[in-house]
């Protein structure tokens, strides 16, 4: 039986988007700054690299409504109905609009991008907040989050969280504790999406029908429906406070136990969770378009046979799959280890390595205790304490989140809680691509410069990939059961001298000493360096950069100017260990 | 015209960015299970604390799941080898041998401890691999024995199992 594809509806829906700047309604008021900061906590330039990142992210915001308007008219036909020709630039320009989208937080100052922007590989923006709390302010100043926030370049590339039971191992999801599983959507880039904008420490919005309240004022209403459908973002019957709800940021003693201040019919909150999950496959259409995953570093090059390593790169990569084990879990798609005189004619695995195995692992970290987290202990104006433990807080990361545990999110799966212990400790094994993005006008991580400020790993702890790769390569050859900030006198923290790990449970014994010189621990760098995308094209807003570089010092120490005395450590929080099945061993 | 060929460059540009990428995500299948596993480097010490000792050994590679577990069996009765420690490591599917190493904590300082090796995949499937006994002294409060073994001067044997 042939089937005939009929043209259901050719719509040429016309844009009329305004490309005008600033918040589409009044700003909400910000309530009282809250500082339970130590001196030197926050960074002394906080305010003004905030708003530095702003201005950039409603540039790229103009940018991006520029794009919209010029996009071609849409042709819906065919069943299923297909946008033909433009869906992909439709629905990828949508989500560039939203993920920098400064209305999309309570208080209107603060995008998903203003913690991901284009020259960090959509990392961390501010140089000094990467150097000292890791975490970044949300919308509320100055709550803040507890982790590094992860770059998302390749973030769609990631499967759906599941239990490989042939492996015996997780393997998927976002996030550096997998709670973004995409067990609803099966995209944990999509469902990764909708975490932030609702969470308290970032951008705050108290319900996620917020979302879709905040859509439905935006400039760019005829964009999303002519991806989404007419009639899509309108018509849900918002009760009068709406926006003061959505003005007032989550967590707030105001809204008691309730997750849903907004009180819509069932038929409309079913409206606005689509919406929602619009937003999520929105923004990560836009994360796995060329403008944030590009594939055009040198190394992709190399695979094309357009690019020529270095002798230093090459020897890099040589030890990135050899001696340094590197691609054990960032994975490279090829063959690996040569004995003298073979030659690697090995072909991809994958077309595009992504340089992750998508698991989970314990590096065993030292517990940062620059990280902002462990200061918020009292309650701020609205009533919210964001961390009621203080230093007793322990990230125990994929294992907290199996157990549906404090500061992480619900877990979908109640076959999973069992396999907690032996999760304990693991964050997300991250590409290493990008790990080497910096701005164009500081074109590397490393000191001594002109570099860019980044904080690598879950926490951090870790300034530059130098220290990355020598704490890969000594972290069992210099340990020392200490926490940071007191290293024995005639060592020097990160160079001979590791505290111990945060948590020691289910610590990767896969390296820890690896027997790398200072010069191959150089070559590795510079081999991760050829996994920056930006070299066959221009990687956009690059240049988007408008703060400062540093100069100075060596990558080996960079950053330890900065390193405080951890304070005594109290026991592990029941919030944190005592939810059963128990940690194993017992954390301290 | 030359503003009809500017705008429809512009939009060939921008189409060509949002366009998405090639890239499949994959879980590699795990690595066909080895036959026989052996011993290639005997398990020695790597580094000792008075309270902690990382064990270490290479085998060749035992294929099986990517996350491997490195177990070490101990005890200061070489008859009865009571406690457990175990360290996952990943396979690296192109390597020729693995190397195993284990951290065994709370270790008394200045007693000497008895133990063997094994290895085994995630879901707990042990390797078909056979360890001497062998042993090993912490050193006394506060002190350290290095790490820096050498290849080859593993600690000695001294029984077989």
């Amino acid at each position: 039986m042939k089937v005939l594809l009929q043209t259901c509806a050719v719509v040429a829906v016309p844009l009329l988007l305004v490309s005008c700047s600033g918040a589409n309604a009044a700003d909400p008021a910000s309530p009282p700054t809250y500082n339970p900061y130590p001196s030197g906590i926050l960074p002394a330039d906080v305010e003004s690299e905030t708003a530095r990142v702003q201005s950039e992210v409603q540039s790229i915001f103009q940018q991006a409504l520029a794009e919209a308007n010029a996009l071609p008219p849409a042709t819906v036909t065919g069943q299923p109905p297909t946008q033909q020709g433009s869906g992909y630039q439709s629905i990828a320009t949508l989500g560039k609009l939203m993920n920098f989208d400064v209305n999309m937080s309570a208080l209107k100052n603060m995008a998903c991008a203003s913690c991901h922007m284009p020259y960090a590989g959509f990392g961390g923006p501010i140089p000094s907040v990467n150097l000292t709390m890791i975490a970044y302010p949300g919308t509320y100043h100055f709550r803040a989050g507890k982790r590094t926030p992860p770059r998302y370049t390749y973030s769609p590339f990631f499967p759906a969280l599941a239990y490989d039971d042939t492996a015996a191992a997780f393997f998927g999801g976002n996030f550096w504790d997998g709670r973004s599983t995409g067990y609803l959507l099966q995209s944990p880039d999509a469902e990764q999406a909708q975490h932030p904008p609702l969470d308290s420490q970032e951008m705050g919005l108290p319900d996620s029908a917020c979302i879709a309240w905040r859509l439905s004022q935006s400039q760019y209403v005829a964009i999303f429906e002519r991806v989404w459908g007419a009639g899509s973002l309108t018509g849900i019957n918002f009760p009068s406070n709406t926006e003061q709800i959505c003005s007032t940021p989550a967590g707030a003693a105001s809204f008691g136990t309730s997750v849903t201040p907004v009180n819509l019919s069932p038929t409309d909150r079913n409206r606005a969770n689509v919406i929602f999950d619009h937003w999520g496959q929105s923004i990560s259409a836009f994360e796995k378009s060329k403008q944030v995953s590009a594939f055009t570093s040198k190394f992709d090059a190399y695979l094309e046979n357009q690019y020529t390593m270095t002798s230093d790169e090459l020897a890099g990569y040589n030890l990135f799959k050899g001696k340094g084990n590197c691609n054990s879990c960032h994975l490279d798609g090829r063959g690996t280890t040569l004995t003298p005189g073979q030659t690697d004619n090995s072909t991809a695995a994958q077309a595009n390595p992504l340089f992750t195995c998508f698991g989970y692992t314990n590096e065993g970290l030292p517990l940062n205790p620059r990280d902002a987290f462990y200061y918020q202990t009292t309650p701020d104006a609205l009533g919210f304490t964001p961390n009621p433990d203080g230093f007793g807080y322990r990230d125990l990361a994929l294992g907290t989140f199996l157990r549906s545990g404090y500061g992480s999110a619900p877990n979908p799966n109640a076959e999973w809680i069992p396999l907690a212990p032996k999760s304990d400790g693991r964050f997300q094994v991250a590409t290493a691509r990008n790990a080497a993005m910096a701005p164009s006008q500081c074109p590397t991580t490393e000191a001594p410069g002109p570099y860019f400020q980044k904080g690598f790993f879950h926490n951090g702890y870790i300034k530059s990939l130098k220290q990355l790769v020598h704490f890969y390569n000594t972290r069992d050859v210099f340990p020392f059961a200490v926490t940071s900030g007191h290293c024995p006198a005639g060592t020097t923290e990160k160079v001979d001298c590791w505290p111990m790990p945060e948590v020691r449970n289910n610590l990767d014994m896969t390296t820890g000493k690896l027997g790398l010189t200072d010069q191959e621990e150089n070559q590795i760098v510079a081999f991760l360096q050829t996994l920056t995308d930006g070299y066959t094209t221009p990687y956009p807003n690059i240049d988007s950069f408008t703060g400062q570089c540093t100069t100075g010092g060596t990558a080996s120490t960079q950053g330890n100017e900065t390193l405080i005395p951890t304070p005594p450590l109290p026991p592990c929080s029941s919030n944190v260990c005592a939810i059963a099945p128990f940690p194993n061993p017992a954390i301290p | 015209m030359n503003r009809l060929i500017l705008t429809l460059a512009m939009t060939a540009t921008m189409a060509a960015l949002f366009l998405p990428n090639r890239a499949a995500a994959q879980v590699p299948p795990p690595a066909k299970r080895a036959k026989h596993v052996r011993i290639v480097e005997a398990p020695q010490v790597e580094m000792s604390t008075d309270h902690l000792t990382i064990i270490r050994w290479t085998t060749n590679n035992p294929g099986g799941s990517d996350e491997h577990y490195g177990v070490v069996q101990y005890g200061t009765d070489p008859k009865d080898l009571n406690k457990t420690a175990k360290s996952p490591i990943r396979l690296n599917q192109g390597h020729a041998h693995t190397t195993f190493r284990v951290r065994v904590d709370e270790l008394e300082p200045q007693t000497t401890y008895y133990y063997r090796v094994a290895t085994e995949e995630s879901g707990g499937r042990r390797d078909p691999l056979k360890s001497p006994i062998s042993k090993f002294i912490t050193p006394g409060p506060g002190e350290r024995i290095p790490a820096s073994p050498q290849r080859g001067r593993g600690v000695q044997p001294i029984a077989r199992q």
